[in-house]
């Protein structure tokens, strides 16, 4: 299999990689970057557990080629703490109890951040409609939603933290 | 000798979970994150077809694959392991025992035929798609009416036709009671396969020590206790009398095993001496291989010195299709034992789809025997299920006739019942446990209440009044055979669910429905649940079961003071670690850091036939935890007692401070005390106190009760259903937890909404898997699920640990709340739970049934 080098940023880091052209976005940094937090759940990009910020963008890392990715700015979920301060996000999902097994955590994380940074006070009803592509099978998605409205209050009455990139 | 502290303790408050420090940071270890340095990983061929002889498998091509470590047939595999046997054996039952790997004959589609194992999975996929298999086809059978139908070929040579299990339970005098009822309410109710869908597939990895062959298996199992004997027991390769030899030359090996067969026989001789083994024999005349298979897995067992370790870290949900041993957990123990290296497999979710776990594809034939009066006297129920191909291991379709025999006339007054169950086999996936097995009891109960309702003109809530049990019936028997004790509190919830339904309002919004060409409606449902159940509970079920429902634990102290607690209990979703954490922290009085509960490793945790499963994580889990620590912590306070020179019994806590009555500045920690004690051992590290019991709920026991009440507002136009009340009354006993136990709740009662108006794991008639992926398979969004409503009662008794258990109630409740809803709104008597919006519209009238785009997804 022929391989190209792909150089990417993740979470502050830069990696470069040589990397069959092949390869998910999504294996590629589970496997060769070492960063597990981002999860496969169906590979073929419903479910959502794999999301992650692509020059800032929600993205299914299943449906990526890691080619697709030279050159981009990427963030998991290990890229949201600030040293060991959670960010505001992963604060509130802890106070509203928003999951369980926690195995979609990663992509609700990633799909709040991206959905906060562009509405920083969306409705539940636009809440609810910017989850809808991440599965999770444990909640009922009460408790996800009532952690996206504790970020909002949480972001709202601190001083807004960017994401690195 | 008194307990206090100055705040109000943990248990009861919705504490954050400590899990969630590792998970939001996404640290936690998943089978897949465990990723062992140079591990090969597997993937399996699977047959395409759902019936077929395998006539020749190829392996040449896929093996000259650069980055191909080894390809093995099915037959090679299976040679170096038994047969999967039956583990539950029911009267009238009979189980075919069947390898890990199909070999001769592919049951079902995705049925793993053969192996590959390569460098990484890529290449193992590649090369799985290189293996070319032959096949003669044979027909597939698809639906229990083909399975029974004279015509079709038996899928099992020794079964009786396609009918695995056939047995009839009588309880009252069912005849007379029919003769004398006024009349009649018959309906047949079906309810569609459903896929328990965990978020995580299964997987499995598997590293072998190369010096001693010691196997260390990472796995999502929700039992990890039973897949560590199946994978042991399964691969051991010895002749029976060299193993014989073996053991009786091992003497070590050979008084440990008569000690823990004594300690067996004795913990457990009341259960043993009730057991029937009729069910047994009936099996074995059947298929007398059994005993051979037993026998040389029993010896060979005996010969080894070695068993593997299995770990269970973190795992992404399971519902109970994780509780089952996978098939494919021993292939991949067989490929590292034979390669000598770490073998991985994660399942992908097409193969989850077919093999990960089906459930509830079931029909009821049911007959209500009722006066004018609305009295219900008598229930009888012709039960079948399709329990697709292989019967699970340990678990899967042959506990339903037993539960459903004990459940199924649930909280009212029947004077007879009767139910005849018949398991039949078709060409489908596996049928696994499915977040309360034995749900359909009350789908089929509250909904023929219903529909005796509107036979009568009486109310679903009057026809419910006049029969349901008060708490003037406790103490008494159910008529079938468990007692009724004064956690029975499924009438508390029904009469303040009905406070809660606003009758005026409901009046208003249909009236508004009519308008805009919707409809409204109401459905309720209650039931209760053994969350252990009373002692006779298990009995009832089958003599004797009582065997499999204990919960063991451990509590240590170590030197340094901290307290350790060990469970058998394998969380997956359901925060086993906070709440055991605040039950021992208020124990102890001290604070929740002061406690580490360890979990998930088979050598440090005790046996458990069950792991995680049947709501016992409450009741048993956190009951032998507390147990266990306040035996430690006892005999900790009587050395405290010592140390300040007083009386035990002048001797109180406040917030982890040890002190004679009234001298708080002069007390001792419990790491004092621990400390105090590893000085007068001479012991540096590891326990100094320890205490480790086997538990039965002791005294306790009890049951889990609810009413659900669910609001549908259906749009005639496009057939959707929407949900905009759901309300939940439920009754656990003491919350440990109320912001876990509300989540337990509205997942179940998701995965119910899921059931009735999205989900299908639909084969047509002629088994051919239709929904493979998740744009076929449809899990509900947070646009489906509502805000549910949950109020909590809770009946407290005289026991000394009175948690009850809540995981599976939520998904108990809703199919039948749902149904009942429909029903209302469009003035019918649904008979089906599977209602997608071309289903509604069919029902309602506005199309014409039976076109094809009914038919599944």
């Amino acid at each position: 299999m022929s391989t190209e080098l792909v150089t990417i940023t993740i979470n502050g880091s830069r990696h470069a990689l040589d990397v069959e052209a092949r390869r998910t976005l999504a294996d590629v940094i589970r496997e060769e970057v070492g960063l597990t937090g981002t999860h496969l759940g169906c590979e073929h990009g419903v479910c959502g557990a794999c999301t992650i910020l692509l020059d800032g963008q929600p993205a299914r890392a299943c449906l990526l080629l890691a080619v697709q990715a030279d050159g981009a700015k990427i963030t998991t979920i290990e890229g949201l703490a600030d040293g060991d301060e959670m960010h505001p996000v992963q604060r509130a999902m802890k106070e509203a109890m928003a999951f369980q097994c926690a195995f979609c955590a990663p992509g609700f994380l990633m799909s709040t951040v991206a959905l906060l940074e562009e509405n920083p006070s969306p409705s539940t009803e636009e809440i609810r409609k910017e989850l809808s592509g991440n599965l999770c099978r444990c909640t009922g998605y009460q408790s996800i939603v009532a952690g996206v409205e504790t970020a909002v209050r949480l972001l709202s009455s601190t001083a807004r933290p960017g994401v690195e990139q | 000798m008194s307990i206090q502290t100055s705040g109000l303790g943990f248990v009861g408050q919705s504490v954050t979970r400590i899990e969630d420090d590792r998970f939001l940071i996404g640290k936690g270890r998943f089978v897949a994150d465990v990723q062992p340095e140079g591990g090969l990983h597997a993937a399996f061929v699977r047959s395409p077809f759902p019936h077929a002889t395998i006539t020749g498998v190829d392996i040449t091509e896929a093996n000259r694959l650069a980055g191909v470590v080894a390809v093995y047939t099915g037959a090679e595999l299976n040679e170096g392991t038994h047969p999967f046997v039956p583990f539950v054996a029911s009267p009238g039952s009979y189980s075919p025992l069947y390898k890990p790997m199909a070999d001769e004959k592919v049951r079902h589609i995705g049925d793993p035929v053969a192996l590959v194992v390569a460098e990484s999975r890529r290449v193992a996929e590649d090369a799985a798609e290189l293996v070319v298999v032959d096949y003669d086809l044979l027909d597939g059978v698809g639906s229990i009416d083909k399975a029974l139908a004279p015509e079709t070929p038996q899928l099992w040579e020794r079964a009786d036709g396609n009918v695995l299990h056939d047995h009839t339970d009588t309880y009252g005098d069912v005849d007379a009671v029919f003769a004398s009822a006024d009349r009649l309410v018959t309906l047949t109710l079906h309810s569609h396969r459903q896929a328990n869908q965990p978020m995580e597939t299964r997987g499995t990895v598997v590293e072998i020590e190369p010096a001693t062959g010691h196997l260390t298996i990472h796995n999502t199992s929700q039992g990890p206790h039973v897949l560590k004997w199946v994978i042991a027991a399964q691969t051991v390769d010895q002749g029976r009398l060299r193993s014989l030899w073996q053991f009786l030359r091992n003497t070590p090996r050979r008084k440990a095993f008569f000690a823990a067969a004594r300690e067996f026989r004795t913990s457990n001789a009341a259960d043993l001496k009730k057991q029937d083994n009729a069910a047994m024999k009936g099996q074995l005349k059947k298929d007398r291989s059994l005993l051979k298979h037993l026998g040389q897995m029993g010896l060979g067992l005996l010969a080894k010195d070695d068993y593997p370790t299995v770990t269970s870290v973190d795992i992404g949900g399971g519902f109970g299709s994780k509780g089952p041993v996978a098939r494919e957990d021993l292939p991949i123990v067989v490929a590292a034992m034979r390669l000598g290296r770490t073998v991985q497999w994660i399942e992908d979710r097409v193969e989850n789809l077919a093999d990960g776990g089906h459930a509830r594809e079931e029909r009821f034939d049911v007959e209500i025997a009722v006066d004018d009066d609305g009295t219900m006297k008598g229930m009888r129920v012709d039960a079948i299920v399709d329990a697709g191909a292989y019967p699970s291991f340990p678990f899967g379709a042959h506990v339903l006739p037993g539960m459903w025999k004990v459940y199924m006339p649930g909280p009212y007054h029947f004077e007879a019942f009767q139910l005849r169950t018949r398991i039949v086999a078709t060409n489908k996936g596996r049928v696994v446990p499915y977040r309360g097995p034995w749900a359909n009891e009350t789908f089929v109960r509250e909904r023929a209440i219903d529909a005796v309702a509107a036979e009568l003109g009486m109310t679903p809530a009057d026809v419910r009044a006049k029969n349901m049990m008060t708490e003037q019936d406790a103490p008494s028997h159910f008529l079938t055979g468990p007692t009724i004790d004064e956690t029975m509190s499924t009438r508390k919830t029904f009469e303040r669910a009905l406070e809660l339904i606003d009758h005026d309002d409901m009046a208003r919004m249909k009236a508004d429905a009519q308008a805009r060409n919707h409809r409204v409606g109401i459905g309720i449902a209650s039931y209760h649940e053994a969350a252990p159940g009373p002692p006779d509970f298990a009995d009832a079920m089958s003599p004797g079961a009582g065997i499999l429902t204990k919960e063991d634990g451990r509590a240590t102290v170590e030197a340094d003071g901290r307290i350790v607690m060990y469970t058998s209990q394998v969380p997956h979703g359901q925060s086993h670690q906070t709440t055991y954490k605040q039950v021992v922290a208020d124990e102890f009085g001290v604070s929740m850091d002061d406690v580490e509960i360890v979990w998930g490793n088979t050598d440090t945790s005790q046996f458990s036939f069950i792991g995680t499963g049947g709501s016992r994580g409450g009741p048993l889990g956190a009951g032998v935890m507390r147990s266990t620590a306040r035996h430690v912590k006892n005999q900790m306070l009587e050395v405290a007692a010592d140390m300040l020179e007083a009386s035990v019994d002048d001797i109180q806590v406040v917030d982890g401070n040890i002190h004679v009555s009234g001298v708080p500045a002069h007390g001792l920690s419990f790491a004092d005390v621990a400390g105090e004690v590893a000085n007068r051992s001479g012991v540096s590290a590891g326990p100094v106190f320890s205490h480790a019991e086997k538990y039965e709920g002791v005294g306790n026991g009890g049951w889990s009760c609810a009413t659900h009440v669910a609001v549908v507002d259906i749009d005639l136009d496009t057939g959707k259903v929407e949900i905009p009340r759901y309300l939940v009354v439920e009754d656990c006993g003491p919350v440990i937890n109320p912001a876990i136990v509300d989540g337990q709740v509205r997942g179940g009662v998701a995965q119910g909404i899921g059931a009735v108006l999205y989900e299908n794991a639909y084969y047509d008639d002629d088994a051919n898997l239709l929904t493979s992926t998740y744009m076929d398979y449809l899990i509900p969004t947070a646009m489906e699920i509502p805000e549910i409503e949950i109020e909590h009662l809770e009946t407290l008794t005289k026991g000394e640990n009175d948690f009850r258990g809540v995981g599976e109630g939520g998904m108990i409740g809703a199919p039948a709340a749902l149904t009942n809803a429909v029903s209302d709104a469009l003035g019918i008597q649904v008979t089906e739970q599977y209602l997608p919006p071309t289903r509604i519209l069919e029902l309602a009238g506005v199309i014409e049934p039976d076109r094809p785009s009914t038919q599944g997804t």
